[in-house]
């Protein structure tokens, strides 16, 4: 017999355990609406176009005027100023803009050095002079213009180098280089060491072992063997083929020349170019000062563009791969493994869905797949947005008219925060989002290298442009030298993937097996960076994109002490100190987080901050 | 953690270290083989000659087998003890059971800790019982006494320990390198010589892991203890009085009237001073033989294995100490002559003294035997024997260059009565004023420095002693007189020897180092002297002791009067700053080889085996002539760049002058200096080269500001430091410019 105490006992504990497994999912489906979008919001109350900082351009004139105002005290922030010799419209010239507006950094720019000597004529010197050697009459008296430069105290970049004949036969420019002799007119190496201590990341060699045809390797390993003078520094050099050269005599390519006044810093290759060059400029000006403070974005996030499919498509194909259909291939197997990763890495993920890739088929769309997705996007952080972008001839206008019909009917609607352009030009953009379907979107995601356009900015007065720093499905050592700069430059990473190619392979590397090993490689490379900063969505990317785009501040350093005072932005906002021997001990008005030896991650969430440095080591005897 | 009190603890680990092995361990085994040796100062003598002897001649022999490492040096530590073990392996097994079952009742809490508490407790009245109370009535004044020998030894001797923490005397760095090479077991590295104290100081860092270079800053604190206790034990066995020995020593440590040079040695970790703990044991084993009746007994057999294993340190160690054991056994010869003749006495102690010769001279022998030459102070020695006194004066022992006091030896030739050419025909009474007035003068000058009074009063001291060592003859006290008059003899005999040079006899001391054994036995002179006053006064009666400590009351007193000495703060070879980085360095640095220090000389055998050293004076001139295009890389990931702001006065003796000099640009401008050996870091020398390194330091920071960073800096000294990557090293070879003025003084020795 069985009292009744014990009776209700195990009533009770059978009730809760029936409870538990039958209505706590029912439960979560009726208090969540996944039909939602949480990331829609009103773009209006962030920072837009109109408050953004823009590089002024000659703001070194009169330099007497600027000083008298010093004195009296009226004048407004003083910053430095970083100068271009390549033409007010070139490609380097357009580079060093951009990195001057994202360091809160003033910028002129000039055609030719001769050009630059009259141009700077009474006016403060500057502090940075980026060189596109083809301006520089090397013959000429332009070697005594920059070493003039030097002499009073302005750091030059060399953004590639003149030919080695040219370094032979002038002693000056060599000197101005950092070049003893040319060891070779032309090397080619097996790859590339880069030193740690200049981008974030650490120490990194681009080397493909023996027998190992993964073709990562994607760097420029041709290109003039120099012997260095002394007083140099090299931060990359390249592992020639025949190791019988000290190590410290291979083949530098990225170095510095200190004069003791200033540096002179010298890129021997193509590496200043894209955004790439905006990482090279910030660990450049990293080196010149005993400490650097600049904004960074904080925002890491991965993109699967044109994902899901909800349609059963290309099934023919998909089976003679995967023996399942498009759909069951897009949840049973890509799914857990995009989600194991973003479980393994701090980095926020995008989905911009295409719901069909064909709309000249017979497969449509399912509505309860599209629910199932977002269901699952819900539960782990992940935004959905969509893509109007990918290998369809389908006109955007009927594109989105197709999707919205599909989105009414499965679920009763879905607004979007974020787009997919692709490669559209600016125009094509603006246009399509003026469709009633996409009025909600804020933020419009663009390919990897799209040329002639920032890294980010505004497309129009609301709607932010971000582009992708990478494919995450192409990883290759360029790639990860690319990340690597742009996290150093801008705290940013922002890796496309597009799905498409699951959907539709053209060959076998098009397979999820090897398309997942280059997307894991691609973030598994940058481990060590991508654990530092935070991963965000492609809307929460926008947030802080508006207000590291809104961002004005000023710092100054008293002792142990930098001060650090920034406008509001309607949020905290995050800056990188790049220190020598020296770490953060403490940071009023915000927090700090240790990237690596030298490197922290302040975030400022007040208008004032105070971040106290100590040594980075202390004597444990004295 | 302040330096102070780092150099403090690590004293007393060096202290724990070695008294441990060459006390505790020979107490543990020898406690009852030695039962039958009276007295506790006799046997504190034995366990410490034996633990020194077991220990020295342990590390030879590993050594001269080349097996010497932290595994069998601890294991033959150990293995003495098994012998014992075993013989008792019976009563060991279920005393380790009780003991265990012990902790298993504690642990398994079948023991509650009120029980603990009271247990401890009962211990703890057994304690302070009537037992325990009487033995500290009885015993209680000495071991306040002992206290305050041993504090008063840290006061004068320590203080300099704790705030100087570089080397005091140059030729420590040379017996660092000796040391060093024995972890490779390459005992005799630069040659034959007595490496006793090497293999003392080997052992201590090989198995207690105490690193070479801070035994010789330190070690010279636990050694100027352990000599000042061992004379102190060593009277204990003779004086009648227990406190007259107390009297003697404190005269000595604080009187100020001798001349500092007398015991500036005591700073510093040297085997002369370490030799000198095995002088007064021989010279007190001898005795104690002497007065044996049954010198085929037991005890006489182990006094003389105890004076054979004291003669042999002495030989081991420093031959100095032999030769002044020697005199001491003249002495004893000569005060205990009723005795030491008769055949029986005599055959069995000359025989332990050849013993105890040959067991030192043993793995010399060895060594020399296998193609190892002498070193080249031992030549030195061994000539000395033939060669002309007035030949022998400019010489040195190992490599110490001259003393100020040897400035005398070198042109003190007037003094002495013996060196007057063609003197005509004197009577003895007249010949022996010379000699007297002969000895004066250099006692004056060597020991005593200017105070004719003191050197006086010196003689005197020796005079009185023989005087109350032959009254006492007369008072048919013969075993006590024969120790007075032994001393006395002894002491007479020092005081002839330092005046060798002025008397024309064979300098086999070099005599500013010899007036640190003379200094010392006036320890025992002014104790004997009380003691047999105090014995005459008092006899064998208890108020002997009162009358002990009232001289020592007296002699505290008079010392007041005359002058108390204080400590010497002395100037070291390296900078405090120096060696504080050192300390940092090595704690910063676990991994070997992984770092470099360019500094000049001394550090780069106190790194050895943890780091790598670049000479200063090779790293500039390798960049001195810059057109050259020459390329300094360093192939470590951390380099250290040690500067003397101030440089050290670097003047080859042991000295309390402070350098004033600092670098400047003048020094910089000069060249550099292109002599070979350590000369560029000698006085002027260094000053240039160290304006040189400034200088360079200076332009190295210019240049790369953001990767040289000052590491550590004080007043007179800074280190920086530069990391590098393995891979990626820097050229550190700069134009300073200051390259040139080298380059050129290069170019001419050319």
């Amino acid at each position: 017999m069985i009292s009744r105490r014990n009776y209700i006992s195990i009533s009770i504990i059978m009730g809760v355990v029936l409870f538990l497994c039958m209505f706590i999912n029912n439960l979560k489906d009726a208090w969540n609406d996944y039909t939602v979008n949480d990331c829609v919001e009103d773009a209006s109350a962030y920072p837009s176009r109109a408050g953004i900082f823009l590089p002024a351009e000659h703001a070194g004139e009169d330099a007497e005027a600027e000083a008298a105002e010093a004195l009296t005290g009226a004048a407004a922030v003083t910053r430095n100023r970083v100068v271009c010799i390549g033409g007010p419209d070139g490609e380097l010239a357009r580079l060093v803009r951009e990195w001057a507006m994202y360091t809160r950094r003033d910028m002129d720019s000039y055609p030719s050095a001769e050009a630059y000597r009259e141009g700077e004529n009474n006016t403060n010197p500057a502090e940075l002079l980026v060189v596109d050697p083809e301006q520089i009459r090397w013959e000429g008296e332009d070697t005594g213009i920059l070493k003039a430069c030097v002499d009073q105290g302005t750091h030059l970049v060399f953004q590639s180098l003149p030919d080695p004949s040219v370094i032979r036969e002038n002693e000056a420019a060599g000197e101005l280089l950092g070049i003893r002799s040319v060891e070779q007119e032309e090397t080619t190496v097996e790859g590339i060491h880069l030193y740690e201590g200049f981008l974030l990341g650490g120490e990194k060699i681009y080397r493909e072992e023996e027998g190992d045809e993964t073709g990562y390797q994607d760097m420029e390993l041709t290109f003039p063997w120099y012997r260095l003078d002394s007083a140099t520094r090299v931060y990359m050099r390249g592992l020639p083929e025949d190791e019988a050269a000290k190590p410290e005599d291979y083949p530098p390519i990225i170095w510095r020349k200190s004069f003791g006044s200033a540096f002179s810093f010298v890129i021997n290759g193509s590496y200043m170019e894209g955004p790439a060059g905006l990482g090279l400029l910030s660990a450049i000006s990293a080196e010149l000062y005993p400490y650097e403070l600049y904004p960074v974005v904080n925002a890491q996030n991965i993109v699967l563009l044109n994902y899901p499919g909800v349609a059963d498509e290309n099934r023919d194909v998909m089976e003679q791969y995967y023996s399942r259909s498009a759909r069951q291939v897009f949840q049973e197997i890509v799914w857990p493994g995009v989600s194991t990763m973003l479980q393994k890495y701090p980095i926020g993920s995008t989905c911009m869905m295409t719901p069909q890739y064909d709309y000249e088929d017979d497969a449509l769309p399912d509505g309860k797949q599209l629910l199932f997705y977002l269901k699952m996007f819900n539960e782990q952080s992940v935004e959905t947005g969509i893509s109007i972008s990918g290998r369809w001839d389908t006109p955007p206008a009927r594109k989105l008219a197709e999707d919205q019909a599909f989105f009414e009917e499965a679920a009763g609607g879905y607004d979007f925060a974020s787009l997919y352009a692709g490669d559209m030009e600016e125009e094509e953009i603006l246009a399509v989002l003026q469709e009633e379907a996409l009025s909600s979107v804020r933020t419009v995601v663009g390919d990897p290298g799209r040329e002639g356009t920032e890294l980010f900015g505004f497309l129009s007065e609301y709607v932010t442009g971000q582009n992708a720093v990478w494919d995450g499905l192409r990883y290759s050592f360029r790639g990860d030298f690319t990340i690597r700069c742009v996290e150093t430059a801008v705290g940013y990473l922002s890796l496309s993937c597009d799905m498409e190619r699951v959907a539709y392979p053209q060959e076998d590397k098009d397979l999820w097996e090897n398309l997942s090993r280059y997307m894991a490689g691609s973030v598994d490379s940058c481990k060590g960076i991508i654990e530092g900063f935070q991963g965000t969505t492609v809307s929460e990317c926008d947030i802080r994109l508006r207000r590291f785009l809104g961002l004005d501040f000023e710092d100054s350093r008293t002792g142990d002490t930098i001060r650090l005072r920034a406008n509001e932005t309607g949020g905290p906002v995050w800056f990188l100190l790049r220190t020598h021997q020296e770490a953060v001990k403490s940071v009023e008005g915000g927090t700090f987080t240790k990237l690596e030896d030298g490197a922290f991650l302040i975030e400022v969430t007040a208008e004032e901050a105070s971040i106290e440095l100590e040594p980075a080591e202390k004597r444990y005897y004295y | 953690m302040p330096m102070p009190i780092v150099n403090t603890l690590q004293i007393l680990g060096i202290m724990a270290g070695y008294l441990g092995v060459t006390l505790l361990l020979p107490w543990i085994l020898l406690r009852k083989g030695l039962r039958e040796v009276p007295g506790a100062a006799m046997r504190f003598l034995a366990y410490f000659m034996a633990g020194n002897f077991y220990i020295m001649n342990l590390v030879f022999l590993l050594q001269l087998l080349h097996i010497s490492n932290r595994l069998t040096l601890a294991a033959g530590t150990l293995l003495p003890l098994l012998a014992p073990l075993y013989r008792h392996r019976k009563e060991v097994m279920p005393r380790l059971e009780r003991m265990f079952s012990k902790v298993r009742v504690l642990l398994g809490r079948e023991t509650g800790k009120k029980t603990l508490l009271i247990r401890m407790g009962r211990r703890m009245k057994r304690l302070s019982s009537g037992e325990t109370g009487m033995w500290l009535a009885a015993h209680g004044p000495e071991l306040l006494l002992i206290l305050g020998v041993v504090l008063l030894v840290f006061y004068l001797y320590g203080s300099n320990a704790v705030r100087v923490y570089g080397y005091v005397s140059s030729d420590m760095v040379l017996h660092n390198y000796w040391i060093n090479e024995m972890s490779r077991n390459n005992i005799f590295a630069d040659g034959v010589y007595p490496f006793g104290m090497h293999c003392i100081f080997y052992y201590m860092h090989a198995v207690f892991g105490v690193p070479v270079y801070v035994l010789f800053r330190l070690f010279g604190v636990v050694q100027t203890l352990m000599i000042h206790l061992v004379i102190l034990a060593s009277l204990r066995t003779v004086c009648r009085s227990r406190y007259a020995p107390y009297a003697g020593i404190a005269a000595y440590m604080l009187t100020d009237r001798f001349y500092e040079y007398a015991y500036y040695r005591f700073y510093a970790s040297l085997p002369q001073e370490f030799g000198m703990l095995f002088i007064f044991p021989a010279a007190c084993f001898a005795i104690a033989f002497l007065r044996e009746r049954n010198v085929k007994g037991r005890r006489a057999r182990q006094y003389l294995a105890l004076f054979a294993i004291s003669v042999s340190m002495t030989l081991a160690v420093h031959f100095y100490g032999t030769i002044v054991t020697g005199l001491f056994c003249v002495g004893i010869a000569v005060g205990y002559a009723f005795r030491c003749f008769r055949w029986q006495y005599l055959k069995r102690i000359m025989l332990a003294g050849v013993i105890g010769l040959l067991l030192a001279v043993l793995p010399m022998a060895a060594a020399y035997a296998m193609g190892t030459p002498l070193q080249y102070s031992l030549n030195w020695g061994m000539s000395i024997i033939t060669a002309d006194s007035g030949e022998n004066d400019a010489q040195d022992t190992d490599g110490a260059a001259s003393e100020e006091g040897q400035e005398k030896s070198a042109d003190g030739q007037g003094d002495g009565a013996g060196q007057e050419p063609a003197a005509p025909k004197q009577s003895l009474v007249r010949r022996m004023q010379g000699v007297l007035h002969a000895v004066l003068n250099d006692i004056e000058y060597y020991v005593v420095h200017g105070r004719p009074d003191m050197a006086r009063f010196l003689l005197g001291s020796i005079g009185a002693l023989l005087l109350l060592g032959a009254l006492w003859m007369l008072l048919r006290k013969y075993e006590y007189g024969a120790a007075l008059l032994s001393v006395g003899v002894f002491m007479a005999g020092l005081s002839l020897v330092q005046s060798a040079i002025t008397l024309g006899i064979p300098q086999v001391v070099e005599v500013s180092r010899h007036a640190m054994y003379y200094a010392y036995g006036f320890a025992a002179v002014w104790s004997l002297c009380v003691d047999a006053v105090l014995f005459l006064l008092f006899g064998e009666r208890r108020q002997i002791d009162l009358g002990a400590l009232g001289a020592l009351a007296a002699v505290c007193a008079a010392v007041g009067v005359t002058g108390i000495r204080t400590p010497v703060l002395l100037s070291a070879y390296e900078t405090n700053g120096a060696i504080t980085c050192l300390n940092n360095i090595l704690r910063e640095n676990k991994d070997g080889d992984t770092w470099t220090i360019c500094s000049a000389n001394d550090e780069r055998w106190m790194v050895y085996e943890y780091g790598r050293h670049y000479e200063l004076i090779t790293f500039l001139r390798d960049m001195a002539d810059m057109e050259k295009g020459p390329t300094i890389t360093i192939p470590t990931s951390t380099v250290y760049f040690f500067v003397e702001k101030v440089p050290v006065l670097y003047l080859d003796y042991i000295n309390a002058v402070r350098p004033e000099k600092t670098v400047s640009l003048e020094g910089a401008k000069k060249p550099l200096s292109t002599a070979g050996g350590i000369y560029p870091y000698i006085e002027e020398e260094r000053w240039v080269t160290m304006s040189h390194m400034y200088y360079w330091a200076q332009e190295f920071k210019r240049l790369y500001p953001n990767e040289m960073e000052v590491y550590y800096e004080s007043d007179d000294f800074v280190c920086y430091r530069v990391r590098q990557d393995g891979y990626n090293l820097y050229d550190f070879a700069i134009d300073y410019g200051y390259n040139k003025a080298a380059g050129q003084e290069q170019e001419k020795v050319r």
